[in-house]
């Protein structure tokens, strides 16, 4: 934890000295929100509820969207790029070397801190549709909801280790970063529209489905415990297997400089 | 004869944005930023002849390539003219472009992922050489550089050096008359960079061309160019023989002795330099060299006595130095 | 004359590089067009709920209708690959441009070339994501032989409008370095308006009104359109008409910026 805080701190300053940035990331996200908010709106001028959900809860959808990608942008994706290169250019010995936990360094080395902005942007969306639902959010409703946005960030996180750990096998990865990009974009909408076949992708292979449309359910009275449970048990395992498999790749990486 | 290049008080200055500190500052500075007016080249006034060899030498940021950037056609004068080959370079005329090149060390024009043959079949097409001509100049380059075997391979398997030396020949496939070389050595080891001299003098040689060349290196510039030109902080402080080089701008000379014995003490005739066995060296005022050479014969045991201008090296070090304090 | 045959001496030359380097990076290009056809499944599948749950169909589009749009918007989307602005942005960056100002072509050429190349690689690894997707979906399309030439001809304009218009975007760089804000502005305009987010008719009647005055419909709506809209011959025609309009035009703006633009970058300094 407190490596953690450290590298946090560092890339904050770092970044801090950009200022500019801010702005650019305030517009960025403001544009991407107004093309999220005029494709809900293009959709409902034409029907009034999408497989059961309405405008104002696709609204939350949206904002849950907004959220995670602001997360995985800011502390998932730079690290596991930043990994990539270094694998390709086999400079990671250095990361390798520091006396701590190899899977956490390279996990906090990188915090793009100005994508803050978007995931202010996507709460303040999420406030404004839970307003307009006008639904109580009781204190098990909010608790599920950290609970699943959490969940769903590890499950993303364990993806990202995963794949990126491939990268140990197979050296170009550079083009997983733009399929990733564009299989997150169906986080936009309820998994629940696509066919079958696309939401055991959407829910296992890239757990989309976790990582945005099962907290919003939380926060629109569809979800079940038994969704809940699932989630923390796929949490446990895909974990587990980021780590098992992380490790193996190292083993790899080793004893392929050596 | 009209020169092949003709310039005379060229000079540019720039615009650089001031920084400033603070918020407001940074994002003022947006849309609208502080300006001063930098002068890189002051008033150089050159001509240079068909088939010269001319060394441009200068610390960092003396304004060498800017210079040459101006003569190439990438950079707009402030003031002054220049003319290259009869044309007006920014103007970038496609006659004058197909006479010229510019080479920039650690740049890379060939294309990364293909073998440099057949980045050199693209610039046949760009340059519109008729293909007979092409492929003779091309295995001729290739031939005098040495490189047939290295051709075949993408780009990006080569060293740094390799490459440079394919880059070189794609640029002159056109058969230009005029070479611009920034720093073409630069980062390159002392085999690497022998080659690519060895070369460029016999492509000079051959084809007559005129040659303008900035270098770190002065190996380079001794043994590419009989005539340098000496600019710091944008003025030209010199213009002639590499060899008069020294004459002007040393006020010392080298005087090295051999005596009988190694422990003698000659420090009252001059600085002592160096000290190797029986052979001693002192740096002696250029107008004081006569008379302390004659008062060392008649006074020392010496058995044998050699004046020389210090190395060149040292000479350019002087003059730059002197001018940071003036 | 011997211009014009350097000309395409050099066109082929490029092209050919391109096939060649592109074919190298064949699993990188893989894994980039399957992230690609995500975008399209997601607003096919979002259209047809919407067309189900209105009962079959959405303004006159039916299911089938929206697959055979989305799927042939994949091999359109594929022609409008172009270089970008940030393509530009490290063109600069990277001194690139230099060397490119000292030859004796207009850069746009080397650009349109090696694009135009890439196609070639592209569309023969489209074609299987095509069948699959085609074989999933179920698309409804009859086109006419003039339908499919019209197409040809649809997409060659296509591509050369976006190539002009992301290429003066793209200069903007000789002015300032922050413009990515303004490329995605420019982006998420084209989104809405061009069909590519959804078939324009169904936009509301302003939106496509102003869509009208703007090039964006040109490079994904109209090509698409001309091979599934059972469009008139005449229509077509005018069509492409406009289309070609929007070269013109396009070209001569690209020609103007591009004066001034390397007027600025060679008094600056680079």
């Amino acid at each position: 934890m407190r490596i953690f805080w450290l590298y946090f701190r560092v890339g904050v300053m770092n970044e801090l000295q950009y200022r500019v940035n801010f702005f650019i990331q305030l517009l960025q996200a403001l544009i991407a929100l107004g093309v999220g908010l005029a494709g809900l709106a293009l959709v409902f001028q034409h029907t009034t509820s999408l497989d059961g959900w309405s405008e104002t809860e696709l609204l939350a959808v949206v904002g849950v969207y907004t959220i995670m990608g602001g997360l995985i942008n800011m502390a998932i994706q730079p690290n596991m790029q930043r990994l990539m290169n270094e694998v390709q250019d086999g400079t990671l010995d250095y990361a390798l070397t520091k006396p701590a936990d190899s899977q956490l360094i390279i996990s906090v080395r990188e915090v793009r801190i100005w994508q803050v902005v978007d995931i202010i942007t996507g709460a303040v969306v999420l406030g404004v549709a839970v307003a307009q639902l006008g639904a109580t959010i009781g204190v098990w409703e909010a608790l599920a909801f950290a609970a699943a946005l959490l969940m769903g960030g590890l499950l993303i996180y364990s993806f990202w280790i995963i794949a990126t750990t491939g990268a140990f096998w197979v050296v170009r990865m550079d083009n997983i970063l733009e399929l990733f990009q564009g299989i997150y974009q169906s986080g936009r909408w309820p998994v629940t529209i696509y066919p079958e076949w696309l939401q055991v992708g959407l829910t296992f292979l890239i757990p989309v489905a976790f990582a945005v449309t099962v907290p919003a359910e939380a926060l629109t009275g569809r979800l079940t415990w038994q969704t809940l449970a699932l989630a923390g048990a796929l949490t446990v395992a895909l974990l587990g297997f980021a780590r098992w498999f992380w490790r193996r790749g190292l083993r790899r990486y080793s004893g392929a400089s050596a | 004869m009209q020169p092949t290049i003709h310039v005379v008080d060229l000079c540019k200055t720039y615009q650089v944005p001031e920084r400033e500190e603070g918020f407001g500052a940074a994002f003022k500075s947006l849309f609208r930023r502080k300006m001063r007016a930098v002068k890189a080249v002051d008033a150089i006034t050159l001509d240079v002849g068909q088939g010269e060899v001319v060394g441009f030498l200068g610390p960092n940021g003396a304004g060498k390539t800017t210079t040459l950037k101006m003569l190439a056609g990438l950079l707009f004068p402030t003031g002054g003219t220049v003319e290259v080959l009869g044309h007006v370079p920014f103007k970038r005329q496609r006659d004058y472009l197909r006479q010229m090149t510019l080479v920039m060390g650690n740049r890379n024009q060939l294309q990364w992922d293909i073998p440099a043959l057949d980045s050199f079949n693209l610039n046949r097409a760009i340059y519109r050489l008729p293909t007979k001509a092409y492929r003779q100049m091309r295995d001729e380059l290739i031939d005098l550089m040495g490189v047939s075997d290295l051709v075949h391979k993408p780009v990006r398997n080569l060293s740094l050096g390799e490459r440079m030396k394919v880059e070189i020949i794609g640029s002159l496939l056109h058969q230009p008359k005029v070479l611009f070389l920034d720093e073409p050595t630069i980062g390159l080891d002392v085999t690497m960079q022998r080659k690519i001299r060895a070369f460029l003098a016999e492509y000079n040689q051959r084809h007559g061309a005129t040659v303008l060349l900035t270098s770190h290196y002065m190996a380079d510039i001794e043994a590419l160019c009989k005539r340098v030109i000496v600019i710091h902080h944008g003025k030209l402080l010199f213009d002639g023989n590499l060899s008069d080089l020294a004459a002007q701008f040393s006020s010392y000379k080298t005087v090295s002795v051999t005596v009988e014995d190694p422990a003698l003490d000659l420090s009252a005739y001059g600085e002592v330099i160096t000290r190797e066995g029986e052979r001693i060296t002192l740096r002696i005022p250029k107008a004081e060299t006569s008379r302390v050479t004659s008062r060392l014969l008649g006074e020392q045991p010496i058995l044998d006595l050699t004046i020389e201008d210090p190395p060149i090296e040292e000479v350019i070090e002087r003059v730059f130095a002197q001018e940071a304090v003036v | 004359m011997s211009g014009v045959l350097n000309m395409i001496s050099f066109y082929l030359t490029t092209m050919k590089t391109a096939v060649v380097v592109q074919f190298q990076y064949r699993v990188s290009n893989y894994l980039y067009m399957l992230g690609m056809v995500a975008e399209p499944i997601i607003y096919l599948v979002v259209w047809t709920t919407v067309a189900r749950a209105q009962g079959g169909a959405v303004g006159g589009i039916t299911a089938g209708g929206f697959a055979a749009y989305y799927i042939v918007w994949t091999l359109v989307r594929n022609i409008n690959i172009v270089f970008t602005p940030y393509g530009w942005e490290a063109r600069i960056q990277r001194g690139q441009l230099s060397g490119q100002l000292l030859r004796p072509l207009h850069p746009i050429h080397y650009d349109l070339a090696y694009f135009a190349g890439w196609k070639f690689v592209v569309v023969f690894l489209w074609l299987p994501i095509a069948a699959v997707l085609a074989l999933i979906f179920h698309p409804t399309l009859s086109a006419t032989p003039t339908d499919v030439v019209a197409f040809a001809l649809a997409l060659a304009c296509a591509y050369l409008i976006r190539s002009i218009f992301l290429w003066i975007l793209g200069m903007i760089t000789f002015w300032t370095t922050r413009v990515s804000a303004i490329f995605e502005l420019y982006m998420a305009l084209e989104l809405l308006l061009s069909g590519r987010l959804l078939p324009l008719t169904l936009l509301p009647p302003w939106a496509q009104t102003i869509s009208n005055f703007l090039p964006f419909q040109w490079t994904f709506n109209f090509p698409i359109e001309a091979l599934i809209g059972g469009y008139s011959t005449q229509h077509l025609l005018l069509g492409l008409a406009a289309q070609l309009g929007w070269v013109v035009g396009g070209f001569a703006v690209l020609q103007l910026v591009w004066r001034a633009g390397v007027g600025r970058f060679t008094s600056v300094g680079n």
